[in-house]
């Protein structure tokens, strides 16, 4: 069943995107009547269309392309250009380039910020009343619970055109804000609502990591005359330390594919993510057909790039593995 | 941590705690304010100035609101209430029930105290409050505009109580059948030293790394035609795979199934081999074991990796909205739906409040098994 | 717009009252999928009183029906269809040619209704859209501006509106990055008589025309709100109904919207003009909406989905829900919201085309002209990677050679 639903999949798109499918098109001349308003128009005109066969079905015809699909989708002359110009702008303007600058940056800017906010809350509920624990950390899970489309749904609606959160700024600054006018306030607010999402995950995991501290280190710590950050740096964040590495590989994998934040932010006219190109190509133009070897390809490059994301921390899995 | 060495400086426990109060702000904040604006009139819930939003003045004078009296009895009612089911509910309960039968008793219990609130809320307040107003002078008069027109909307007019029962019967299907797979995988691989776990690590990432649309693109003629394809294995019952709830089963505990086997097998990895090897050795053969000994043990785990998966599968979007049809859509798909291009500021409020009722249910279940969410992780679930 | 209020199930009961007189009781199960508009709405609840109906509402039916009706039998026996989604449906020859049940069945329709293709009916629109001027009547008389019939025009009344500074920006734009903004971009490119493709279909965009609409998009962007890249139709009708921008350039669906009191703090004040003319014609494209029927169900069935298309546009229907489309069926009556589209329509605005290469074309403009309104390319650059785009595009898809 696992094999059926995953690895078929992958070994097609990894087919697909060395492969182009074409119908085979004729050109026929053809009538056209549209209604309108006040009466429906007609014309004749050369219309390009797909040759059935006996069956009914669309004549395909199937060609392998080598690294044609990849090239369409990196365009190395460009890249090449824009390297030798040294323009970065132009580098950027390219748009495979720039949805990996955009995902590249999101992944790495968001990782340290999760996991420090992720054990700043931990640390900070661990040191609260215990009477407040348990409704703080019900509070803290609910960023993470929440569907995520309703979620970046619900931090748009307080930000878009005058939504309150940007009249409260106005009013603070006492100057116009549009937060979804330029590239980097929007880039902002989508690290600022990954962080809000994802933050509690990490806040849960450290606080549960954080109950089986060793009371008895901690206390020959203390003897020791070890200061608080001493302790902190020495004896908690060691016992943390295969959590934090549970958490970068989750966190790299899920912030690699950043998707909803594209769609409920609509930042597509400034910033797309690679997940997002895919998406784009696989989507069907108004006449309901697709770039399915390029959407393929931009898959593959997109597994590709993980892969080598997850290397360093998966290698440390490893060794464990083989150690135990 | 107590004791006095571990005695903090009252500027760090201030720090620390205001820390807190920020950090739950920014957390409760954007759901708390979805929640008021799907109360409102569309004038009002999208006004600019925050105190409009909360006060929603259009709303009182086009629909009605609460006056400061309203507010007061019902916030002592909920209190009154919140009181007793913690309190005196469970006491009762375990009086009146016989040790044998408690999940059916809890059943009977909330249930009837889900109920009872109901009465209480729809049916004596307003009648209470209805004769009192007139009478309460200034207290009586409205001063917060709300309306729930947009809740009757989605529930009744949009028949989203359809869609609710659909992502119940998915999650329902989804949690259970990748929990059973991945309790027995997970025990077993826990108790083999091979390498296996790695390689499933491994596929794990692979699955959650693989984009969605990509996969689900990829299905979607396959399940329209599948009648024509199985037609040979399967003969004339060959099923339309499109639209049913049980093939979206399918894929979405495939998608993930690596993940809980992964997270149970850490889980039981920590429960110590010693304890089913003594069971072994006092004349237990596995499945024994497993029933007697670690079933026991396994709930803090098994609820944690359970509560990963219903997250999956209540807020799946992608392969819901593809697979499913009309009939058969669960919440989320239907909540997205609402926006078209022919949306009105009338549907966004509706979408909000849509997007308030599916939230709700989660609500409840984190408040129910925070505490086995805790001790399930600290118990070793993430033990990378 | 009180009738969008009115739920299915309200509608179902009072039509299930009406439906003695249409008499359309059905008995074969006919499932239909059509796009989620509240004129769909209507039209599946008119059939659902017929019975044996199932309808499905699905923004996203597009994604689903080319397969959907390539299964045999069909999963559906009907679909809604527009311009542009009708044709992979004609392509792969998945619709049956309608003219025998229209002759049996069809005698209430108005001819004017039929997508025919070579002579054949293929398709029977229920409504049209097209876009259009709405203005803040109030806001134009007291600084005396003439109603612009033009987008120079247009544009000089924005910049007067603006000087004055009565509302936050003068104009809104559904200009949204992706297939908005390209539609922004085929409408203005039409309204200057361009043409998008040579006779070999290769493409021609970059070109003085190209250039003037895009210093013309640029132009329109500095008179509206600086998110203008995040605003669709719906956000614009959110501009419009709180008194934030005095005129727009919109669908014709939306004028209902705008005068709603339950949602504008400004309604009755607006009015409904033609719309715009670039140089050549009117930037304007008009829209279809209608239902086709399966090929691969049977005939029986069929009989039923065209009885059914029939009930959903039966003159009582129509008159119910005057205002919820412009309805092209029989008993239409165009109120003040309509009088912008049939402006619109006597203008002479184009049909928006029903090819494939503009499917991939409009693909290529939606991707490709944020670069131009982010300032991260000029003009040229942009048409020319569009084209470039275009061009990898429709080779991929086989379009090209």
């Amino acid at each position: 069943m696992m094999f059926l639903f995953i690895a078929a999949p992958l070994v097609s798109v990894l087919w697909q995107s060395f492969h182009v499918t074409k119908p085979i098109y004729e050109q026929v001349e053809v009538e056209t009547c549209v209604p309108g308003l006040l009466g429906s128009s007609c014309v004749i005109e050369l219309k390009t269309r797909p040759i059935l066969s006996d069956a009914g079905k669309i004549i395909t015809n199937t060609t392998y392309v080598g690294l044609q699909s990849y090239r369409n989708v990196l365009q190395p002359e460009k890249l090449r250009t824009a390297i030798k110009n040294r323009s970065w702008r132009e580098f950027t303007n390219i748009r495979f380039w720039s949805a990996l600058r955009f995902t590249l940056v999101f992944t790495v800017l968001t990782l340290p910020l999760v996991l420090g906010t992720g054990l700043l809350i931990a640390l900070a509920v661990n040191n609260t009343v215990p009477r407040l624990k348990g409704p703080v950390i019900f509070v803290s899970l609910l960023p993470f619970i929440v569907t995520p489309v309703i979620g970046a749904l619900a931090i748009r609606w307080l930000f878009i055109g005058d939504g309150i959160l940007t009249a409260g700024l106005e009013w603070w600054l006492q100057k116009d804000i549009a937060m979804f006018a330029q590239a980097w306030t929007i880039e902002l607010m989508m690290y600022i609502y990954r962080v809000w999402h994802v933050a509690p995950f990490a806040f849960v995991v450290f606080y549960a990591g954080l109950q089986t501290v060793n009371q008895d280190t901690l206390e020959a710590a203390i003897i020791d005359g070890a200061s608080r950050w001493q302790r902190l740096r020495y004896v908690i964040i060691p016992h943390l330390m295969p959590l934090v590495v549970f958490l970068t590989l989750i966190h790299l994998m899920d912030a690699y594919r950043v998707f909803e934040e594209i769609v409920g932010f609509s930042s597509s006219a400034h910033v797309i993510s690679l997940q997002w190109l895919t998406y784009e190509f696989l989507l069907q133009d108004g006449t309901g057909a697709r770039a399915i070897s390029r959407a393929s390809a931009s898959a593959v490059l997109t597994m590709i790039g993980i892969a080598v994301l997850l290397a360093i921390p998966l290698r440390r899995v490893w060794r464990e593995q083989r150690g135990s | 941590m107590s004791g006095p060495a571990h005695r903090q400086p009252l500027s760090l426990k201030a720090l620390s705690n205001g820390f807190l109060v920020f950090w739950c702000l920014v957390a409760a904040f954007p759901i708390f304010w979805i929640t008021v604006m799907s109360f409102k009139t569309p004038i009002d819930a999208f006004d600019s100035n925050p105190l409009r939003v909360i006060m929603g003045p259009r709303t009182q004078t086009d629909v009605g609101g609460l006056s400061l009296l309203d507010i007061v009895l019902a916030l002592a009612l909920t209190y009154v209430l919140i009181r007793f089911a913690l309190k005196w509910l469970p006491g009762k309960v375990r009086s009146f029930v016989p040790a044998g039968q408690m999940g059916l008793g809890w059943l009977i219990g909330c249930g009837t105290f889900g109920l009872v609130t109901l009465i209480l809320f729809v049916v004596v307040l307003p009648g209470v409050l209805g004769v009192l107003n007139p009478v309460a002078g200034p207290l009586g008069v409205d001063v917060l505009g709300l309306t729930t027109e947009h809740y009757e909307a989605v529930w009744i007019d949009r028949g989203f109580m359809r869609n609710f029962t659909n992502s119940l019967i998915v999650t329902c299907g989804v949690v259970s059948v990748s929990l059973t797979v991945g309790t027995l995988a997970g025990y077993g691989l826990a108790r083999s030293d091979s390498l296996i776990a790695f390689w499933l690590l491994i596929l794990a990432l692979v699955f959650r790394a693989l984009p969605h649309s990509v996969l689900v693109a990829g299905y979607l003629p396959y399940f329209i035609s599948s009648s024509e394809w199985l037609a040979p294995i399967l003969g004339e019952a060959a099923p339309t795979l499109y639209g049913k709830p049980w093939a979206v089963i399918a894929v979405l505990v495939a998608i993930n199934q690596p993940f809980t086997i992964w997270m149970l097998r850490s889980f039981f990895q920590n429960i110590p081999q010693e304890l089913d090897e003594a069971a072994r050795v006092d004349g237990c053969s596995h499945f024994q074991a497993f029933r007697l000994v670690i079933v026991p043990v396994m709930w803090p785990g098994v609820i944690t990796t359970g509560l990963f998966s219903f997250l999956l599968a209540y807020n799946d979007f992608l392969v819901t909205s593809l697979l499913l049809d009309a009939q058969n859509m669960t919440m989320v798909p239907a909540i997205a739906n609402m926006f078209n291009r022919e949306t009105t500021a009338s549907d966004e409020v509706q979408a909000i409040a849509a997007a308030v009722s599916i939230t709700a249910p989660l609500f409840i279940l984190v408040m129910v098994f925070q505490r086995q969410i805790v001790s399930g992780l600290t118990a070793g679930a993430v033990k990378g | 717009m009180f009738f969008k209020k009115i739920s299915v199930a309200a509608a179902v009961s009072v039509l299930v009252a009406g439906a003695a007189s249409a008499d359309c009781s059905n008995t074969v199960s006919v499932k239909t999928i059509s796009n989620a508009f509240p004129a769909y709405e209507t039209m599946a609840a008119a059939m659902a009183a017929c019975g044996n109906v199932t309808s499905e509402l699905d923004k996203d039916h597009r994604l689903k029906i080319v397969d959907a009706f390539s299964a045999n039998p069909s999963l559906y026996s009907m679909t809604s269809l527009t311009n542009s989604t009708s044709v992979p449906m004609i392509d792969a020859d998945l619709l049956r040619p309608l003219d025998d049940l229209v002759a049996s069945y069809g005698k209430d329709l108005n001819p004017n209704q039929f997508v025919k293709i070579d002579g054949k009916i293929m398709a029977i629109a229920a409504f049209a859209n097209t876009q259009h001027l709405m203005y803040r009547e109030d806001i134009l008389s007291d600084l005396g501006i003439d109603v612009p019939t033009d987008w120079a025009e247009y544009i000089a009344a924005a910049e007067k509106i603006q000087a004055a500074g009565v509302v936050d920006y003068p104009i809104g734009h559904y200009t949204k990055d992706g297939w908005n903004l390209a539609f922004v971009f085929v409408n203005h490119f039409l309204g200057e008589g361009g043409d998008f493709f040579n006779a070999d279909w290769t493409p021609s965009i970059n070109n003085e025309k190209g250039v003037a609409v895009l210093a013309r998009m640029a132009k329109l962007a500095t008179l509206m709100d600086p998110e203008y890249l995040v605003s669709d139709s719906t956000f614009v009708t959110k501009q419009m109904q709180q008194g934030k921008i005095a005129m727009a350039n919109l669908w014709a669906s939306r004028a209902g919207a705008v005068n709603d009191p339950a949602e504008s703090t400004v309604a009755g004040k607006i009015v409904m003009g033609a719309g715009l003319k670039g140089s050549a014609t009117l930037a304007s494209t008009i829209w279809w909406d209608g239902w086709s029927i399966a090929k691969n169900i049977s005939d029986e069935e069929a009989e039923a989905a065209m009885k059914m298309i029939v009930a959903s546009m039966a003159q009582d229907v129509i008159e119910a829900h005057n205002d919820d489309a412009i309805w092209l069926a029989p008993g239409f009556v165009p109120g003040a919201a309509a009088q912008g589209a049939f402006a619109t329509a006597a203008g002479q605005a184009p049909n928006y085309p029903m090819n494939k290469y503009i499917g991939s074309m409009h693909g290529a403009l939606g991707s490709g002209l944020a670069a131009f309104m982010t300032g991260d390319k000029d003009a040229a650059t942009t048409l020319a990677d569009i084209e470039a785009a275009y061009i990898t595009d429709a080779k991929e898809k086989g379009l090209l050679d």
